[in-house]
């Protein structure tokens, strides 16, 4: 998929899902499919999912611009029910990931490796303002670092979740992050949870078990 | 699986407790007292035969049968009981003391923590119950462990207390379906799953859980599992007469259980009949196991040597004359420790 660039002034205002701004990006749509019952990674997890659908989402349609000093994804797909909550124990919220390489050549069936990590850009219903970025290397160790100037924003509307991530393409941080610029070609993935179906933790709908491309668009000629 | 150089234990006597719920008040003051664990009770005295907290928890799944994972469910919060709020401000704040009485805000509760307390089984005059003490097992084999994703509930190696992780946990509620005890709470405030820390920062200075020290029925013994001068060596393993709880869920329980004694049954002409017992061997079994009629046995035949005027180890222990005896080394006082929060 392709970053279309944009003006910093535009960029300003995808924070909001339905801004029109966001036609400009020609969203592309993306068919997901269940993360596989043998990657979970305990017994217990297999056991209550090998007679249960994993992947209650199947298709997302996502869209991304960039200034060149910023990344926004918008991703919009289809789910009857909102689930936000805790509330009780029987309650999970929905959620979207975006996950790029830290390093390039980053595996992303086992969610990284040791050395070379992945970054999710990860929003979840329970805290629709926040954008939490993980860093993996191989299942399971996953930890959330701070970055600063993350930002997301997430609305349901008649049926469909519409949601905005976006950080600076750059961030200062001893973490591996995954590190952008203009002009460059890496790796995307997405993942999607519907909380209604109790999906949580590696139970997800997920854009297949490789890398698809993204392609940030270079700065045009005058504005470099 | 990283094993445990040693294992902390408890033994709770079911013939000694009275179900006064001291255990579970000291539990609740000292650990669970925060926002999003009003509901919590990491230990909980239920009455037997009942459906125990929360409501009907054998039948919700977890452990392990032959060795492999079986799904659970996930208890609700009315499940549990919840935590019902009162009009405590209208009563005693408002003026209205002598119009307004004392009640559940809200929707009318239908469950409770003790909903059935003392309802017991069977038809008078051969009805029966008794109170079953739970906290968390500190297994073993934990499946609440073994089901985590990533790796946040750990058991100590030096003691096998098995304590969750907040900073790793991201309160998936894998352990709440895995656990077969349903002794995981979820604490939807701070987002993570909770449970009984056998008083760790109690016991790495000397003194017994609150649980334990507090209990007025001296029903509850500490102590290492091979320590063979603490008293849970000594009832499980040399007079064998505690047994886990549920032993078929697989996990190899570390809170053990004198099994109850009831009083002999009345026949139609209110004549005492010793040929069956009050509470059914086939419900007991169902709990404990068929080991529980050997244990049954074993008191039986002690309480008969007393009788004729003999003496018994067992009994002697059971009783508990002495009260720090019952600790396996943990009698510190603790107003003799200063409690820094950490
Ligand atoms: S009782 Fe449940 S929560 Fe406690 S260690 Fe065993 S499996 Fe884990
Ligand atoms: S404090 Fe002791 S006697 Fe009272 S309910 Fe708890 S275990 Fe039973």
């Amino acid at each position: 998929m392709r970053a279309r660039t944009i003006s910093s002034t535009e960029f300003d205002r995808l924070m909001d899902p339905s801004a029109a701004t966001w036609k400009q990006a020609g969203a592309e749509r993306v068919k997901l499919e269940g993360s596989p019952l043998g990657m979970q990674p305990t017994a217990l997890i297999r056991a209550a999912w090998q007679d249960r659908k994993i992947g209650a989402i199947d298709r997302v349609q996502i869209a991304a611009l960039h200034d060149g000093e910023r990344l926004a994804f918008r991703l919009e797909w289809s789910d009857p029910t909102e689930n936000r909550g805790n509330a009780d124990n029987v309650d999970f919220p929905d959620g979207v990931a975006v996950l790029l390489p830290a390093v390039q050549g980053a595996p992303i069936v086992t969610m990284g490796a040791p050395g070379n990590a992945v970054n999710a850009w990860y929003w979840r219903a329970d805290d629709d303002t926040n954008v939490r970025h993980v860093v993996a290397e191989g299942i399971g160790t996953s930890r959330t670092v701070s970055v600063e100037a993350g930002l997301a924003r997430g609305a349901w509307k008649e049926g469909r979740w519409q949601v905005v991530i976006a950080r600076a393409l750059r961030v200062e941080t001893v973490d591996p992050v995954a590190q952008l610029q203009a002009g460059e070609t890496t790796g995307i993935g997405v993942a999607i949870w519907d909380g209604g179906s109790g999906e949580r933790a590696g139970i997800k709908s997920i854009s297949g078990l490789q890398w698809r491309k993204l392609s940030l668009d270079a700065l045009p000629t005058a504005r470099r | 699986m990283t094993e445990s150089k040693r294992q902390l234990a408890m033994v709770m006597d079911l013939n000694k407790c009275i179900g006064c719920q001291t255990c579970t008040i000291a539990c609740k003051r000292l650990w669970t007292r925060d926002e999003g664990m009003e509901y919590m009770w990491w230990n909980s005295v239920n009455t037997q035969p009942g459906r125990g907290t929360p409501r009907d928890w054998e039948d919700m799944g977890g452990g392990f049968r032959e060795g492999n994972a079986v799904p659970g469910k996930l208890p609700t919060r009315k499940d549990f009981g919840d935590a019902w709020e009162f009009n405590h401000e209208e009563v005693f704040f408002g003026g209205k003391g002598d119009k307004v009485h004392l009640k559940v805000k809200g929707e009318e509760p239908e469950w409770g923590p003790n909903w059935d307390e003392d309802q017991g089984a069977g038809e008078y005059p051969n009805a029966y119950y008794f109170y079953l003490p739970r906290i968390c097992n500190h297994c073993t084999h934990p499946a609440c462990l073994e089901a985590c994703p990533r790796k946040a509930i750990v058991k100590r190696e030096e003691d096998g207390i098995v304590l969750i992780d907040e900073d790793r946990c991201r309160g998936y509620r894998f352990c709440m379906e895995a656990c077969p005890y349903k002794k995981i709470y979820f604490n939807h405030v701070e987002k993570v799953s909770q449970k009984c820390i056998f008083c760790f920062p109690r016991v790495e200075q000397g003194v017994a859980n609150a649980c334990a020290r507090q209990c007025p029925g001296r029903v509850r013994f500490l102590g290492y599992r091979d320590d063979k001068n603490a008293p849970i060596w000594k009832l499980v393993d040399k007079w064998k007469v505690a047994i886990p709880l549920h032993p078929e869920y697989g996990t190899d329980a570390n809170v053990f259980y004198v099994p109850p004694l009831a009083p002999p049954r009345f026949d139609e002409n209110g004549e005492i009949d010793e040929s069956n017992p009050r509470i059914p061997n086939e419900y007991l079994v169902s709990l404990f196991g068929p080991k529980v009629l050997e244990s049954l046995e074993i008191l039986k035949g002690e309480m008969a040597k007393t009788r004729a005027g003999g003496k018994s180890e067992l009994l002697d222990l059971l009783i508990a004359y002495r009260w720090k005896d019952m600790f396996g080394g943990f009698d510190r006082d603790p107003a003799t420790i200063e409690w820094k929060k950490a």
